[in-house]
């Protein structure tokens, strides 16, 4: 079955200036069924197409590696999950690709998860519950560096601030490897599994833990998780 | 269906709220007056001219409502609503604004102030502003909501720009910068560091590049504004 999404048939070739013009959509989510619908949604309009569609984020990066084009907006599933999950994905596409337009897309994602998207570098997120033109709307405003934001309440605007603030303030405090060691300690793994999942000694990481909590100010894992999950480092639960 | 008829007069008989207004301007106090004599839900108790006796209003009479304006003498309006915030006392915050700034209304929403309505909005809006949020409400218009999301846009570059320059640039950098931000000349610099002029060329010429400018000015100038060094003199 072929990955690319029906295309309704249009006036002008694919390479001519008029499809240059439009603007180019990459869509990225774990579940074919959304992303096609999202493509059917795009390609009906006859300013934007969707340009390329990724499961993964890794085929998110190789796909927009390939596209030849200046306006590009990623919209992309907040629910990527593993190593290389969807935070990752923007992060990434903002440090190789700082021209385009990333949107974070979601169903009823909480403040925290939001705030994740933007301190990562999305331009913005929109809820899958939002009306089709509506969500068009600020597909095209991201693409133009513009903030957009719907779906969520507004109430929620204030602590997605927040959220983004308690985020910078853990990245600054902690090293790399440290938020590394949080992250697989989230999991509820003993030091001895996070040393062997990491490749490491044990004390290597008992060390690292003791200063986690020295500078996170806590006491013990349970309230470091905590900390890193409100900071939106780590996710407790599921993300949708 | 029909209410029964004594749930009826209940719902007639209004709750008072309790309104405290802080304003440095008569004329605005004048109005907030007026619109809770003309209300039969709001009840007008405390007047201030200035945040510090807003505060002592507020602690003593404990009202439901504070139309609080932003610009005050003493302490600013956003001040008195995160001492009113920590305190946890149980007061429904209006804010009374000059103009519309995504700052200043962000910085609102964060402080969970339910209402925000702009002075020049008028006598009309103020007070129906007023009984809404006394009521439960909360009112930001259109335009106040997408200037904050617009203001939380630049947060998040803001945050995220700084944080990719600050971790490419070494401490040593950082320092060179914070020099020149005090004014000092790569001479002065060269010599507080104990290094010579040449390697602190060689340090600005790297900050240049990771800083993406092409003269001293600029570097301070980008370095400052997102926040990696203070300009303020020690």
């Amino acid at each position: 079955m072929s990955k690319q999404p029906a295309k309704r048939p249009r006036a002008e070739p694919p390479g001519s200036a008029a499809a240059k013009r439009r603007l180019g959509v990459l869509v990225v989510d774990p579940l074919a069924v959304v992303r096609a619908g999202l493509a059917l949604l795009i390609d009906d309009r006859p300013d934007m197409e969707v340009l390329a569609e990724a499961g993964s984020a890794d085929d998110a990066l190789e796909a927009m590696g390939r596209l030849r084009r200046t306006r590009v907006v990623v919209l992309t599933g907040l629910g990527l999950e593993g190593p290389h999950d969807s935070f990752w994905l923007i992060r990434t596409l903002r440090e190789l690709f700082p021209a385009a337009g990333i949107v974070g897309c979601g169903a009823n994602a909480d403040p925290t998860a939001i705030s994740r998207a933007l301190f990562m570098g999305a331009d913005g997120y929109v809820d899958k519950a939002v009306d089709p033109i509506e969500f068009l709307r600020c597909l095209r405003k991201a693409s133009e560096g513009e903030m957009v934001l719907a779906g969520p309440p507004m109430e929620w605007v204030g602590a997605i601030a927040d959220g983004i603030e308690r985020q910078r303030d853990m990245e600054l405090k902690l090293t790399e490897r440290e938020r590394e060691v949080l992250v697989v300690a989230a999991e509820g793994l003993t030091a001895r599994e996070i040393a062997e999942r990491l490749g490491v000694a044990e004390r290597t990481i008992t060390t690292h833990l003791g200063r986690i909590y020295g500078k996170l100010g806590v006491s013990g894992r349970i309230a470091a998780i905590r900390q890193a999950a409100s900071a939106g480092l780590v996710t407790v639960g599921s993300r949708e | 269906m029909q209410a029964p008829a004594d749930t009826e007069a209940r719902r007639r008989q209004p709750v008072l709220r309790r309104v405290v207004v802080v304003d440095d301007h008569p004329v605005l106090r004048g109005v907030v007056r007026l619109a809770c004599n003309a209300s039969p839900t709001l009840e007008a108790v405390g007047e201030a001219e200035d945040g510090r006796t807003a505060l002592e209003l507020c602690r003593r009479l404990k009202p439901d409502l504070l139309v609080l304006d932003l610009l005050l003498p003493e302490m600013g309006g956003l001040e008195v609503a995160r001492v009113v915030r920590e305190e946890g006392l149980p007061i429904r915050i209006l804010a009374l604004s000059g103009r519309t700034d995504g700052k200043v209304v962000l910085e609102c929403m964060r402080l969970d102030v339910e209402g925000f309505v702009r002075k020049t909005a008028g006598v009309q809006a103020i007070s129906e502003a007023m009984e809404l949020v006394a009521a439960g409400g909360r009112v930001y218009s259109a335009d106040e909501e997408r200037e904050a999301v617009a203001e939380l846009g630049r947060v998040a570059r803001h945050v995220h720009d700084a944080d990719g320059v600050a971790s490419a640039l070494t401490p040593r950098e950082t320092e060179i910068l914070q020099m020149l931000g005090h004014g000092l000349t790569m001479r002065q610099v060269g010599n507080r560091l104990g290094i010579s002029p040449r390697t602190v060329e060689t340090h600005i010429a790297k900050l240049y590049r990771k800083l993406d400018v092409r003269t001293r000015v600029q570097a301070v100038a980008r370095a400052a504004a997102l926040g990696l060094i203070d300009l303020e003199d020690r």
